[in-house]
């Protein structure tokens, strides 16, 4: 059997497996994860507060009902504002908390290779200083006894 | 004559300028934000500050959506404002239906609006950080009559100061806090004291 063949074997197989596992439908964790518990502040799906029980029962009804995570997040905005989200919607005016620290480090990582040139270029035009006549007896003495 | 400047000196030392201002504009900025995030982490205590030194701060502009009317307020799902209710004696209680403190207090609260309404006074929940749905049926099943607004997004509790619920405040009849109590109001006592003082001033 060729590499090519055997590869190709293989992939049929995990595709197969694939399709053999049952996706799960919507959990309640997987809605949870995207809010943050109002009373605590940390995300709904390691939240165990009163408020935050409320919350997952809520998500739980919504999902008997049908609805799929965008509408049960959009309903819990309608509740709570748009702070109930765990991260800033990427859109709009919220999409710079995205866009602002990707560009940091972008520009931070393309500022690096110009300020290490700018360093070097400092350190090879500094002027070497001038050793003092007494420094210089002193270094040519412990020279003379290093090599006799 | 005086040497001529090497202008490749003079470019690296504008660049060096530039990247020192940018450097600490970045820095002041981050700065910035860590004190702003410090500063606004803990809870303000103005008003418990100002009610301590004896004097009575204005009750914050609140403006939430209406979750069961009554006098000097608007029909359900309209916004009320605090204002709306200037020249009464407002008994403001934060609550939620999933605090059980909340579920004790509220008896005595309604015993509270049931006994003074006729004088002026008015007793405002205001619904925080619960469910709308939650909050109705909270109200049904404790049988509560007085007037209730809803505050999704902490409005009311940052304004007011509050740690969490229940909190109850009484704003006199020009606008002011005339008393804070964090945690339950356990007997009508608590409060009709202090309310008949407030009534006694107009």
């Amino acid at each position: 059997m060729t590499r090519r063949s055997l590869t190709a074997a293989i992939a049929v197989l995990l595709a197969v497996l694939a399709m053999a596992v049952p996706a799960l439908s919507l959990t309640v964790n997987e809605v949870a994860r995207e809010v943050r518990c109002p009373t605590c502040n940390t995300p709904l799906d390691v939240s165990n507060s009163p408020a935050a029980d409320r919350m997952k029962i809520f998500i739980a009804d919504r999902i008997a009902k049908g609805d799929d995570k965008e509408e049960i997040i959009d309903a819990l905005v309608v509740e709570f504002g748009r702070g109930v989200l765990a991260t800033p919607p990427k859109s709009g005016f919220d999409l710079l908390a995205w866009i602002v620290p990707i560009v940091l480090v972008v520009g931070g990582l393309a500022a690096i290779p110009f300020v290490t040139r700018a360093w070097a270029r400092r350190r090879a035009d500094d002027p070497v200083p001038e050793i003092a006549p007494e420094d210089a007896a002193r270094l040519d003495e412990e020279l003379r006894r290093r090599d006799p | 004559m005086p040497p001529t400047p090497d202008p490749e000196e003079i470019g690296g030392d504008r660049r060096r300028l530039i990247g020192l201002i940018v450097g600490a504009v970045a820095a002041v900025l981050v700065v910035a934000l860590l004190v702003v995030g410090l500063v606004n982490r803990g809870t303000s205590t103005t008003i418990d500050d100002a009610l301590e030194a004896g004097s009575r701060p204005s009750a914050p502009a609140l403006t939430l959506p209406v979750l069961v009317s009554g006098p000097g307020l608007p029909p359900v799902g309209s916004n009320a404002s605090l204002a709306d209710l200037k020249g009464k004696v407002v008994v403001l209680n934060l609550w939620a239906s999933w605090c059980g403190p909340c579920k004790e207090e509220s008896p005595v609260l309604e015993q509270l609006w049931r006994g003074n309404r006729d004088k002026g006074v008015v007793v405002l929940g205001v619904d925080i950080q619960d469910l709308s749905s939650d909050a109705r049926a909270f109200i049904e099943e404790y049988r509560l009559t007085y007037p209730s607004l809803r505050d999704g997004t902490d409005d009311a509790k940052s304004a007011l100061e509050a740690t969490g619920v229940p909190e109850t405040y009484i704003i006199d009849q020009k606008g002011r806090i005339a008393l804070h109590i964090a945690g339950p109001v356990t007997s009508p006592a608590q409060l009709q004291g202090p309310i008949d003082q407030v009534l006694a001033e107009a």
